[in-house]
């Protein structure tokens, strides 16, 4: 079952449209790296060259902001990671 | 108090009767100043309903000048007012809809020199910005002045709302992790048009002191979908706006 990955629709391009992903993992890295072997594309989408989370991204565990340490965040199977993304638009 | 004139009574009925908001509610609302940063997709639908609800008093700054390409989204502003000052546009448009408010338009540059002067005197600040330097400028702002601010924000066919009490809930900054290229956003016009709608409410909600506002709460709209998603924020102790220890050495 593992963990419920919520893709953002701009980032659904590298999830062959795929709105949610089963992914494996103790915490939330983890689950990215799962996420990135089944969708390479998303490498890019969420990581800066230096493999560091991109400043526009937000990741939230169980609806609640995982903000600092993201990537560190443990889970459970059954959580949910909604990735989602700061806009600025007005 | 600010009282309620006879036309006012008779302009503002249909809310007055509203039992949270009442004539009591209606004289908040009379007697607020509300500040808002941004005459564009958000803050046309912010203005116009705070005007309409009978805001007393509201400022409103943008440095722009109206161009064909924001007609599809900034209600404020039509045809034929592409080329002129979005505040001259604005302030014709809000004068005409509430002749009985106090409206002004500024038309400038939000920066950190003039910011303090441009909100002074006011109760609240609204983010309707399009760019993110401006609005931790102002989330910053509100909270060294102690006064709400009001964000809102659109991509596309979402956008996403939160409402800051500067100490007591998380803020604009407590997630920041670094800056974020500028785009020219993609846009339309219904996103800020429900976005904004959610800013007036908030803004309303805390003048009257009536319901739960979006405290630690980020509202995430994706019209796409015709979802709400609720996420729970949190203050950062070590956030560089509103931590215990910001702004001091």
């Amino acid at each position: 079952m593992g963990v419920h990955v919520h893709i953002h629709k701009t980032h659904r391009v590298a999830t062959d449209g795929k709105d949610m992903v089963q992914a494996e993992g103790n915490c939330v890295g983890e689950c990215l790296e799962h996420l990135v072997k089944q969708h390479p594309g998303m490498k890019e989408a969420l990581f800066d060259q230096k493999g560091n989370l991109r400043n526009i991204i937000e990741i939230y565990v169980n609806h609640e902001s995982a903000y600092p340490d993201e990537l560190k965040k443990t889970v459970r199977e059954g959580d949910e990671i909604h990735l989602t993304f700061m806009l600025a638009g007005g | 108090m600010a009282f309620l004139t006879s036309p006012e009574l008779e302009r503002y009925d249909r809310q007055i009767r509203i039992a949270e908001i009442g004539k009591t509610g209606q004289e908040k609302l009379k007697k607020a100043r509300v500040f808002i940063a941004g005459a564009g997709g958000l803050g046309s639908p912010i203005s116009i309903y705070l005007a309409a609800a009978g805001v007393g008093a509201i400022r409103i700054v943008d440095r722009d000048r109206v161009d064909v390409s924001n007609l599809n989204r900034q209600v404020l502003h039509w045809n034929d007012d592409i080329g002129r000052a979005k505040a001259d546009s604005a302030l014709a448009k809000l004068s005409r809809l509430n002749p009985a408010i106090r409206m002004e338009a500024i038309c400038d540059t939000i920066i950190p020199e003039n910011v303090a002067q441009l909100v002074a005197g006011f109760d609240l600040i609204v983010d309707a910005m399009d760019n993110l330097p401006t609005r931790y400028l102002l989330n910053k702002t509100a909270i060294e002045k102690n006064i709400p601010f009001f964000h809102g924000a659109v991509h596309g066919f979402e956008g996403r709302a939160t409402t800051v009490i500067p100490r007591k809930t998380a803020c604009l900054r407590c997630m920041y992790r670094g800056p974020i290229p500028e785009e020219t956003f993609p846009v339309i016009g219904v996103a800020p048009a429900v976005v904004g709608s959610i800013q007036a409410t908030e803004v309303i909600k805390w003048i009257i002191g009536i319901g739960a506002l979006l405290e630690n709460r980020m509202l995430v709209y994706d019209g796409l979908a015709m979802r709400f998603t609720e996420f729970r924020i949190q203050r950062n102790p070590s956030c560089d706006h509103c931590s215990d220890s910001s702004g001091k050495d």
